[in-house]
Parts: C-alpha cells; structure tokens; sequence
C-alpha cells in the first residue's frame, strides 16, 4: 500500500477527522442542493411568465382593438423583463436573492419602476443565502482549522512525534500527511460542487476555475494553521489563535471594511429617487402642460413635430410628464450607480488582500450574480424600455390609430436586451 | 554538547560494535536522552563527533535514521488503528513494505500474542505495544537499534520477554544501544555497561564468563548511584 493510503487510513480512521470531513460533506451538499433549489424556483417563476403574459396581454389587445388608443395600449400593458439565472448562479446566489429578477415595466416612467424594488430586506441581506460560496468562505475555513491546527502538534502530545521523526524521510512526513488532509477537504467539499455544476451544465473551465479557487482559498488557511502550529505551541492554544483568526479574517474585518467602504461612498437609497421620480411625475398636474411638452420635445426632438395639445387629455402629455421625470433624477440615478460601482470596486480591491472577500466577489462574479450582473439586468430594462417607448410614442404622437395587430408589434424582452 | 551555557554532555566517548548490547545506566540529567537525541541526528554536537554506522546523522540525518530503529521509552501508536496498521504504517514511513505474513511472523516471534494481531492498539497494555513496535524494528532489519528506557513500567513477565526479544535482535548482529537506570535488566541482556554521570561514562564493564556480570559487586559500587537515579 502507498504510503499516501496509509495516510489516508490513518485521517479516514480517526472518528473525528471522519466525521468532520463527513459533516462538510453534507454541509456543501446541502448547500448546492439548496441553491439548485432556489435557482430552480427562480428558473420556474421566470418560466410561468409566459404563460401569465400570455393571458393578460391577450385581455388588453381585445380591449386595446376596441379603444384604438394607443396611450390606452402604452398605459395598460405591462411587458416582463427577467434576468434568467446563469448554470453556475446555484452555487453563489449573491444579489439574486435580495434584488429582483423579475420586473414588469410600463411604457411610463421607468426609473420609479426600477427602484420601488430596490428596498433591501434585511432578514436576508444580512447571512446571506445557503449556498456554495457559503460554505467554502464561511465553514470550510473551520474544518481546515479542525484538521490541520494539530498536524504536528497532535503527535507530540500524543508521544509519537519522536518516533515518527527518527524514522528516515520524517521531513516529508508532515508535508505527505497535510497533503492528504488537502485533497480529503477539498473532496469533501467540492464533489458535490461538481455534482451540481454538471447536472446544472456549467462549463467546464468555470467548474475547473471554481475547484482551483476553492482549492485554494483552502491553501491559504492551511498555510495560516502551518504558521500557527510552527510557533510550537499546544494544540489547544493553536485551535484558539486560529479560530480568533477566523473570526477576524472573516467576520469582523469584512463587516467593518463594509461600514468603512458605505460611509465613504455614500449613496442615495433606490426607493428615493423612485419618490423623487414619482413627486417631479406629480407636480406635473400642477404646471402648464405647454411648459411640460417644451420640456419633453426640447429633449426629443424626435417627436418635436407631433401635433399640439388641445384642452382634452392627451397621453402623449401623461407620457411626456413621465419621461421628464425620469429626466429630472437622471443625475442623481448616475451618481446612485457610480457609488454602488465605487463600492464595488472598494470591496473588489480589499478582496486581494483579505482571500474571504475576494473569493465571494470572484464566485459571485463568474456566477453573475454580483452588482455589475445586477446592473447590467437594469440597462437591459432601461434600453426595452427606450423601445416601448419609442414604438409607442409614433402611435400616440401622431395620433396613429392602434389595433390588434400594431399591438402584437410591440417590443417583446429579450433576455439579452 | 551544551544547551547553552550548560554542558550536557562531557567528553563522552562510546562505541557499540555490532552483534552487542551496551547499556548506559545513569540518573535523570546525566546524558542519556541527549546521547539517543544525537544519534538520532535530533541535535548537533557543539564538538566531537558522532557516526552511525560511518553516517554523521547531524549531517545526513535520513541515511543515520535509515540504518536506525528506535524505541522510545512509552512507545506511542495509533489507538484507531490495528497492529498489523501500525506496523504497515511504520514500516511504509520507513521504506519497508513487508507483506502481512512477514508482519504477523514478526508478531509471533516479538511474542505478541495472535488475538492482538487485528485488534486495535486501545486496549494495547505498554508491553504490548513494546512488542508491535520490536516487531517494526525486527522487520526493518537495521544494524543498529536505539531503545530508550525500554523496560520502564514492565511487569516482570514482559521485562523478560523483552530481554528474550533482545538477545535474539543481538545475534542478527545488530548493534544495540539502550539507555536505563534499570540495572537489573542491563545485567541480564548487556555485554558492556557504561555508567554516565554529568555527562561522562565514569565506569565501563564488560560481561565476561558465563556469570556475565557480577551483581552483587555493581550493586555495591553502584546500587546507590542506580537507587538516587
């Protein structure tokens, strides 16, 4: 037998050590099982869309073919955008969890309708979800600790490191023996990892990234219980100064970096600017509508020849109104989106020095369901909406009637925009 | 060889042929763990030299420890694992890969009795795993053979079997070297007893006759040197 089996004998039949690496088993199993879940929820939500869309649309082109209106059109249809979940999205849920990935929009104003959703809710934003990512930045970490705090220390207090080390070759021992540690952690919690990539077909550079970056994330606590333990210290004192470390390492300066990282980067909230939005919207009614449509059509050239407002309503004006306010928050929608960057990016850089951060920014990252996947899904709203716009406005500008079928040439969501 | 300022071991000059056993008998602080820890190659001498079979084990401590078996006065092994894993286990670390029927003949001939043989070593009395880890030694088949204390803690029954086990490692002409303050089971397996004393042998004898050694004499010249230790 290789002597690497029997080192794996020896870690196999060690009731704790087997039952550590057991319990991390389960625990990534779980974890992959329960994002599967989730993703799988999300997929299913995203899927019954259809449908749904289907049953509502089909109640406003009847009513729409009737009317002939089409700021009646523009008014009562809602058109779902969604952000379908990436294959790898189950193993770091990330921002998928607290911002939303569904979102039907009107062709009225679009950034009160971007940002009503944008209420954190705390109960999650706080532990995050039960994933993956979890587990190797969270837990892993603990069990690296739990097999690897007493690697040497653990043989001399159970007498048997003279003996061991007046055998030939003793300065490989501990080397050999931490590898086989290694690969059984890394097994522990990556198989199931790759269970679920599979079955969730994510590509296999992606698999082959993630399993090196776990691996490796693993490394740099193996190395920090190395340090640790060549102190020379007890077992029990290494356990402590390496569970400190955790805590430090992975809870505590993580959470003060992110307090630090907000009060510098101060940001508006989202469901502001979706008031400020609404209250410019409003104070509409109160103004001139003349002043409203100079406004718009000094903006939208476009549509600056449509004919003008008589006393009667008119949805070329409630649509004109809406625009402008979304007009009127666009600096501060730019300077809401520049912060959060700006935080991104500090989090992103304290991520290559603190391997915690930057594992979970790198997972949520390739799983795309970090900020940027979420801001992006926002630009992808944002540009179908400026094509319902645009297909809408030529109709109600003009005063173009608008039937069944100019309502079924209406801009449909595409995934990619 | 000096920790520091304080000297551990003086002049100290010993040579174990092969196909013999010498005994050093010495109290606690008089040499004995340092002189295994050189051998060893553990420390390195402040001066003077030590070979293992021609190998400085401070400079090429592998080679010195591959032609070396040792046992530590409580022989520590892996309670979870069986005594044929142990020894596997071993005699892997050392580059040996005996086959079962080798392990379990050297269990029989080190007297480990057979119901032990695939029995985890948590119930193992210190005689027990003194046998498992002569059995180690035996299979490795090492010209010299370090054992420290080896008798400490035996009941009579197992001194004997161990000394039994001793002489028979003797005539495979390995040197062997064993550090005790146990007089008694030195006379019985010793050809040469050096008596170590802050650090220095200040008196050898050599087994001669079919008495071997005379008892009632080192008693009296060092039965009270052996009782203070």
């Amino acid at each position: 037998m290789p002597l690497w089996m029997h080192e794996a004998q020896l870690l196999l039949r060690s009731r704790w050590a087997a039952a550590a690496l057991a319990l991390l088993a389960i625990l990534s199993a779980a974890a992959v099982a329960a994002g599967m879940a989730e993703i799988a929820r999300q997929r299913g939500a995203i899927a019954a869309i259809a449908p749904a869309q289907a049953e509502d649309i089909a109640a406003v082109r009847a009513f729409v073919d009737r009317s002939k209106d089409g700021g009646q059109a523009a008014y009562y249809s809602f058109h779902p955008t969604w952000d379908a979940p990436s294959p790898l999205a189950f193993a770091a849920i990330g921002m998928r969890d607290v911002a939303p990935y569904i979102l039907r929009v009107r062709a009225l104003g679009i950034e009160a309708q971007i940002y009503d959703g944008d209420t954190f809710n705390p109960e999650l934003a706080l532990p995050g979800r039960f994933d993956f990512a979890f587990v190797l930045v969270f837990l892993a970490p603990l069990f690296t600790i739990a097999l690897f705090h007493d690697l040497r220390s653990g043989e001399c207090e159970a007498g048997r490191a003279r003996m061991l080390e007046a055998m030939p070759g003793a300065g490989r021992l501990w080397w050999r023996r931490a590898m086989v540690r290694f690969v059984a952690i890394t097994a522990a919690l990556t198989i199931p990892f790759l269970a679920g990539a599979i079955w969730s077909g994510v590509a296999i550079g992606a698999i082959i990234l993630i399993v090196v970056v776990a691996a490796l994330y693993l490394l740099f606590w193996i190395g920090l219980a190395g340090l640790v333990s060549s102190r020379g210290r007890g077992s029990t004192a290494n356990a402590a100064t390496l569970a400190a470390l955790w805590l430090v390492l992975v809870l505590i300066i993580p959470t003060l970096a992110n307090v630090v990282i907000n009060r510098t980067n101060p940001v508006d909230e989202g469901a502001q600017i979706a008031l400020a939005q609404r209250e410019n919207v409003h104070r509409a009614w109160e103004i001139p509508r003349e002043e409203t449509m100079r406004r718009f059509y000094a903006n939208h050239r476009r549509w600056s020849d449509a004919p003008p407002l008589t006393e009667a309503f008119h949805y070329k004006w409630y649509l004109a109104f809406h625009q402008n306010g979304d007009e009127s928050v666009a600096a501060r929608v730019r300077a809401y989106r520049a912060g959060l960057e700006r935080r991104a990016a500090a989090a992103n850089a304290l991520g290559w020095v603190l391997p915690s951060v930057g594992v979970q920014a790198l997972l949520t990252r390739l799983a795309g369901t970090d900020l940027t996947a979420q801001l992006a899904y926002q630009d992808r709203i944002r540009a179908f909406h400026r094509r319902l716009r645009a297909f809408y406005y030529d109709y109600v500008f003009y005063d173009r009637p608008f039937g069944a079928s100019d309502f079924d040439k209406a801009p449909r969501y595409r995934a990619t925009g | 060889m000096s920790y520091g300022s304080h000297r551990v071991l003086d002049g100290l000059s010993i040579a174990v042929p092969a196909g013999s056993i010498t005994a050093l008998l010495g109290g606690n602080g008089a040499g004995k763990s340092t002189t295994l820890s050189l051998l060893l190659g553990f420390v390195r001498p402040n001066d003077g030299r030590v070979t293992v079979c021609g190998v400085d084990p401070g400079v090429e401590p592998d080679h010195a420890r591959g032609r070396t078996a040792y046992l530590p006065e409580n022989v520590a092994l892996y309670d979870h694992l069986t005594a044929v894993e142990n020894a596997s286990y071993l005699l892997a670390l050392s580059g040996n890969r005996p086959s079962r029927a080798a392990i379990l003949d050297a269990f029989a001939a080190a007297g480990l009795q057979e119901r032990a043989w695939d029995a985890r070593l948590s119930g193992f009395s210190k005689g027990m795993r003194q046998k498992v880890a002569i059995a180690v030694a035996w299979l490795r088949e090492v010209p010299v053979l370090l054992l420290d204390e080896p008798t400490s803690g035996l009941d009579p029954q197992a001194t004997a079997d161990f000394n039994a086990l001793l002489h028979a490692i003797r005539v495979r002409n390995t040197a062997v070297l064993m550090v005790t303050h146990d007089l008694l089971s030195a006379v019985d397996v010793a050809d040469r007893i050096g008596f170590l004393e802050r650090g220095r042998i200040v008196e050898e004898v050599a087994a001669t006759g079919t008495e071997r050694f005379d008892i009632r004499a080192l008693r009296a010249r060092f039965g009270e040197r052996a009782r203070a230790a």
